[in-house]
């Protein structure tokens, strides 16, 4: 059974509250961490689109990364960025097409979605569903990502 | 022509043999290290010219050049009658004539070039006769001096691969193994780890792939064994790799062998490409279906290169750093693959104990210590050179009968071994009995051979100080303990012989002694401070009166000790004033002279130049 | 999996498992100033050598790198035996000569009771601690830009010849994996300076930010497989794009689902 997220953009009413809970959710050392996921304009008035890494199936992050610091985990699907092993090199911050994988420079880390372990805190915080977190069996119309 | 049984190989000899038989005299010049170092190649250039204008015959030329080491190194250029066992010493080519003249037509010694022993000035003609001989038994050495390196027919007169078709035609894998580890052969390169148990534990892990490697890297400052093997004798390597590799199972094997010596890759090439032209080495060995390929490797001049992961490391392309790893090379080694790995001495004694077995070779030497060990003589004895002796012989005798005792007859005061990372044995030790167990135990070690002799004039802190800083340069650096702790311990070592220093730095490098051996890398840090706690344990009083006192005994550190003329002794010659290169020297003709103090610098020029021992270190 | 007891606690591990990964997971804190987990463990600091033995050798103890050793059963591990903190004392003691000067060094040689070397502090001293993680970073990248040079206490990293180094493509890995910040670099504009070499940074046509060397997106794209148009923009853009054929993509099927 694969969970994934699922995003209805015009349920989104751009209240950020997903930015926070990432946030809180990837704190260090009691400091909250820069959120993985981005409330940002759809390009059309007052539509909100919350963007955060795909998990590709054939992920430029990892494929860019020369010391295998991003790899799949198998148990929750997400590419899981191994901080220890991350030299910082930002290839693949530059690799990545939609721009999931980012610098925290507050924390001086190369982070990017970790689906928090398989219960993403994002999807669980959102107040109006329009990210939500959960086994899809048939492809939507919607896309889900 | 290729050698594909037994019967071939000892047909091939006798042939071989038969020819020899019509040669009534040989002359055998050597080419090792020290003789050609002493123009041994134009002597036997000139015996060629001689021979060939004076039309002689029935001398063997050919075999006359390019003998290895003959061993009496200090006596060098040598060169032997055989088979009347004649040794003549010091030949220059003006020698040549009389010698042809005299003992190769005619019967005739020339005395005049023959050994004479130092205290009775007997003439000894035969070499077996010369002490520095009688007292050596000669297995790994065994060709050299006796056999033409270049010359595979040379080596197999003498019974060179007969060891070799045994092991491969009668006997099994595991037959050669038990036949090595009953003969107990333990590696000559230093740590003494039985061979037998080496090719066992090899043979043992399942792998596709074994490699054989031969360790002739040799960095030792001062020890030339394995050189004079690679280059004098070196099909028998080939011959105990060959063997060592039957018993693993190897199809490949690696010669590393040190950067200084090109003469060893030379002549190992061409015993390689002789041994393969004849069916002894490469494709199905005298016509089984077992084969070796060997490949040379130079070393890449580092001194840290012989320890076995770093050569290892070096011979598979990469930079010869010493690998941390707890997983043993017999397991995993060259290419992460299951890896023997001997020393050239190690493998020169395989052909040995395969032909004559086991019982033969615990015959000789020492309980738990079988066989003999090669060692170069060098430092303050009467005669240096190359030797063999059983295990178990006592250091007095290699040092007064082998070596003829301390030069000038001065009193002796410690003896070296081991390499730089060895350690000082002083006058009490005299009598143990030379092996890896005894030597070890009184805080020296065996190492690949090298033997120092010193007198009363060496200083001990100042030894310890030069062996410090001898490992301090050679330090790959990776480690902390060994590139800082060795460095420390180097730089106390210079503050104790420059008066300095106060005694609790002696315990502080005790201290850092300990952790240096216990948290080095490799074998050269856990060594490393050796030079410094071997000289402590033997000559603790005179480490106190350089720091106590600020003496240097043996008036060789330069800050505690000043030169000063006997006015008695002086008769005014002026010659040292002429050897000061710092004017630091006045004096009247006739009259004693005087050394300022403020502008001696030390060099001890005007020691040497004074013909009357006037001049006093004190 | 083995068992084996690490300060009088029995732990399991994968067989084979260096202690150092174990030890760690216990919450045990051993200093390990040359490991770093995007390389092979190297055994050059030594500091976290720890004291093993066994029921059956009879009382002998060994001193081993726990990054270096692997877990082994019925192995008795002690971690802060009084042998291996003053091991690790001393061993602070030759850093502290050697690095006077570095907050990681004074940290830890602090944490050992040491404010200062007993032994003489080098010439020239620098912050260089010759881990080794720099050049075996370059190394699993591909690069081998750099490496150890000189042996002995005049060891260390610089690349080939002393001169800007031709393979190096001005990523940083080197300067970022460094422990002690020693490894100087400079990004002015679009100009970053590493190892004497000068690098051109490639500008998001968007934003007009810096990315990385145009020499390191070559190297991805040619080996990597990453489509040079991916490097046109930075992640803030691309993120902005992802954010547009999203929202197009919505207005489209609410059109489609209310008609
Ligand atoms: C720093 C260092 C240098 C060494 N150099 C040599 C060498 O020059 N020749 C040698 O045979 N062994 C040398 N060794 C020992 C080798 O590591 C290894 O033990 C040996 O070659 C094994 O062969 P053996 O068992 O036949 O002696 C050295 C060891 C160390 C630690
Ligand atoms: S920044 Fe880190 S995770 Fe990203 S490619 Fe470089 S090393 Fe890998
Ligand atoms: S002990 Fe010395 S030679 Fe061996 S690895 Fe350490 S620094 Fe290098
Ligand atoms: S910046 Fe250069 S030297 Fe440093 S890791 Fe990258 S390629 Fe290697
Ligand atoms: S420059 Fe930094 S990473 Fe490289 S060896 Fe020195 S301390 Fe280690
Ligand atoms: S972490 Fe440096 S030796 Fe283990």
């Amino acid at each position: 059974m694969n969970s994934r997220f699922v995003v209805k953009p015009e349920l989104c009413i751009g209240c950020r509250t997903c930015e926070l809970a990432c946030s809180f959710a990837h704190a260090k050392n009691g400091r909250p961490g820069r959120s993985r996921i981005f409330v940002l304009g759809g390009g059309f008035k007052d539509l909100f689109v919350p963007v955060t890494c795909l998990q590709c199936e054939e992920a430029a992050c990892a494929k860019s990364c020369l010391v295998n610091a991003i790899t799949r985990n198998p148990e929750t699907g997400a590419m899981d960025l191994d901080h220890d092993k991350c030299v910082r090199c930002m290839a693949c911050i530059a690799a990545c097409p939609f721009g999931c994988s980012l610098f925290d420079e507050q924390q001086e880390l190369v982070i990017k979605c970790d689906l928090c372990g398989g219960d993403p805190a994002c999807a669980k915080f959102c107040p109006t569903k329009a990210l939500e977190y959960k086994p899809v069996t048939v492809r939507a119309l919607r896309p889900a990502i | 022509m290729r050698i594909e049984s037994e019967k071939q190989l000892r047909d091939y000899r006798k042939k071989l043999a038969d020819a020899d038989k019509k040669l009534t005299k040989k002359i055998m010049v050597c080419h090792g290290p020290g003789c050609l170092a002493s123009g041994a190649e134009k002597v036997s250039e000139e015996f060629e010219k001689q021979l060939k204008r004076k039309k002689i015959t029935g001398v063997t030329v050919g075999s006359i050049k390019k003998t290895g080491c003959h061993s009496f190194c200090e006596k060098s250029p040598l060169v032997a009658i055989e088979p009347a066992q004649i040794l003549y010493t010091r030949v220059k080519v003006k020698d040549v004539a009389e010698i042809i003249e005299k003992s190769i037509k005619g019967d005739e010694i020339i005395e005049r070039l023959v050994y004479h022993d130092p205290h009775s000035n007997d003439a000894i003609p035969k070499y077996p006769d010369i002490p520095f001989y009688k007292h050596q038994t000669r297995i790994a050495l065994r060709n050299l001096g006796k056999i033409n390196a270049c010359d595979i027919d040379d080596y197999i007169r003498v019974g060179g691969y007969e060891a070799a078709a045994k092991a491969l035609l009668k006997m099994t894998p595991e037959g050669v193994i038990d036949e090595v580890t009953k003969a107990n052969l333990r590696g000559r390169g230093g740590g003494g780890f039985p061979a037998g148990r080496k090719w066992k534990s090899c043979r043992a892990v399942e792998s596709d792939v074994r490699y054989v490697v031969c360790n002739g890297d040799e960095g030792d400052p001062g020890a030339f064994m394995d050189r004079a093997i690679m280059e004098g004798d070196p099909h028998t390597v080939l011959e105990g790799m060959i063997i060592a590799a039957f018993a693993v199972g190897a199809k490949d094997g690696y010669i590393y062998v040190r950067e200084e010596y090109p003469l060893a890759v030379v002549n190992l090439q061409k015993a390689i490409e002789q041994a393969e032209a004849i069916g002894l080495l490469g494709d199905n060995i005298l016509g089984t279906d077992f084969s070796l390929h060997l490949h040379i490797n130079r070393g890449a001049g580092a001194f840290v290169c012989g320890e076995s992961s770093a050569l290892m490391l070096s011979v598979a392309g990469n930079v010869g750093e010493p690998r941390a790893k707890y997983i043993r090379s017999v397991v995993k080694g060259l290419w992460d693959k299951p890896t023997v790995l001997n020393n050239v001495e190690t493998y020169a004694n395989v052909p040995m104990i395969i032909a004559n077995g086991a019982d033969w070779f615990t015959s000789v030497g020492a309980p738990k210590n079988a066989g003999t060990k090669a060692f170069s003589l060098v430092g303050k004895v009467r005669h240096t050179g190359l030797i063999e002796v059983p295990m178990g012989t006592p250091l007095r005798t290699i040092i007064y009968d082998i070596g003829g005792g301390i030069l000038k007859d001065r009193p002796f005061k410690a003896v070296q071994t081991g390499g730089p990372s060895g350690g000082c044995l002083a006058e009490q030790h005299l009598d143990l009995s030379v092996d890896f167990d005894t030597l070890t135990k009184h805080g020296s070690m065996m190492g690949s051979g090298g033997m120092i002799v010193m007198d009363d004039r060496t200083c001990m802190v100042d030894v310890a100080k030069y062996f410090l800083s001898f490992l301090v340069s050679e330090s790959c650096g990776k480690c902390i303990p060994c590139r800082e702790g060795l460095y420390q311990l180097h730089k106390l070592a210079i503050a104790i012989s420059e008066g300095r220093a106060q005694e609790s730095d002696i315990e502080k490098m005790e201290h850092l002694s300990e952790m240096v051996v216990t948290g080095s890398l490799c074998g050269l840090g856990k060594s490393g401070p050796n030079p410094f706690l071997s000289t402590i344990a033997n000559f603790r009083d005179e480490y106190l009166t350089h720091i106590r006192d600020h003496k240097c005994s043996a008036g060789v550190c330069k800050e505690l000790i000043k030169y000063e003329i006997d006015a008695e002794k002086c008769d005014g010659c002026m010659a040292c004033i002429a050897a000061c290169a710092f004017n630091a020297i006045s004096g009247k003709k006739t009259k004693p002279h005087v050394i300022d103090q403020e502008l001696c610098t030390k060099c001890g020029a005007c020691v040497a130049a004074c013909t009357r021992e006037a001049i006093m270190v004190l | 999996m083995v068992s084996l007891t690490i300060n009088g606690k029995v732990v399991r591990a994968e067989e084979g498992e260096y202690l150092l990964a174990v030890i760690r997971r216990m919450g045990i804190d051993v200093p390990a100033l040359c490991d770093h987990a995007a390389v092979e463990p190297y055994g050059g600091c030594r500091l976290c050598m720890v004291e093993i033995t066994k029921e059956s050798w009879d009382g002998w103890k060994n001193y081993v790198t726990a990054c270096l050793y692997p877990a082994e059963q019925d192995l008795i591990v002690n971690t802060h035996s009084e042998k291996v903190i003053e091991l690790r004392t001393s061993l602070l003691d030759l850093f502290l000569a050697r690095n006077p000067e570095t907050p990681l060094i004074q940290k830890l040689a602090a944490d050992h009771g040491l404010t200062k070397t007993s032994f003489e502090v080098v010439p020239e001293p620098n912050d260089c601690i010759l881990c080794g993680i720099c050049t075996r970073v370059c190394d699993e990248m591909g690069f081998a830009a750099i490496s150890m040079v000189n042996r002995g206490h005049g060891r260390e990293v610089a690349p080939p010849l002393n001169e800007a180094p031709p393979d190096c493509v001005g990523c940083l890995a080197c300067a970022q994996a460094c422990p002690t910040n020693y490894i100087k670099f400079e990004d002015i504009g679009t100009t970053r300076k590493i190892w004497g070499r000068e690098f051109e940074l490639l500008t998001c046509e968007k934003t007009g930010r810096p990315t990385i060397t145009r020499e390191f997106a070559a190297f991805l794209s040619k080996h990597r497989d990453i489509p040079e148009e991916y490097f046109k923009v930075n992640d803030e853009a691309h993120r902005d794009e992802l954010a547009s054929t999203m929202g197009r993509i919505t207005r489209w099927s609410v059109q489609e689902e209310t008609k």
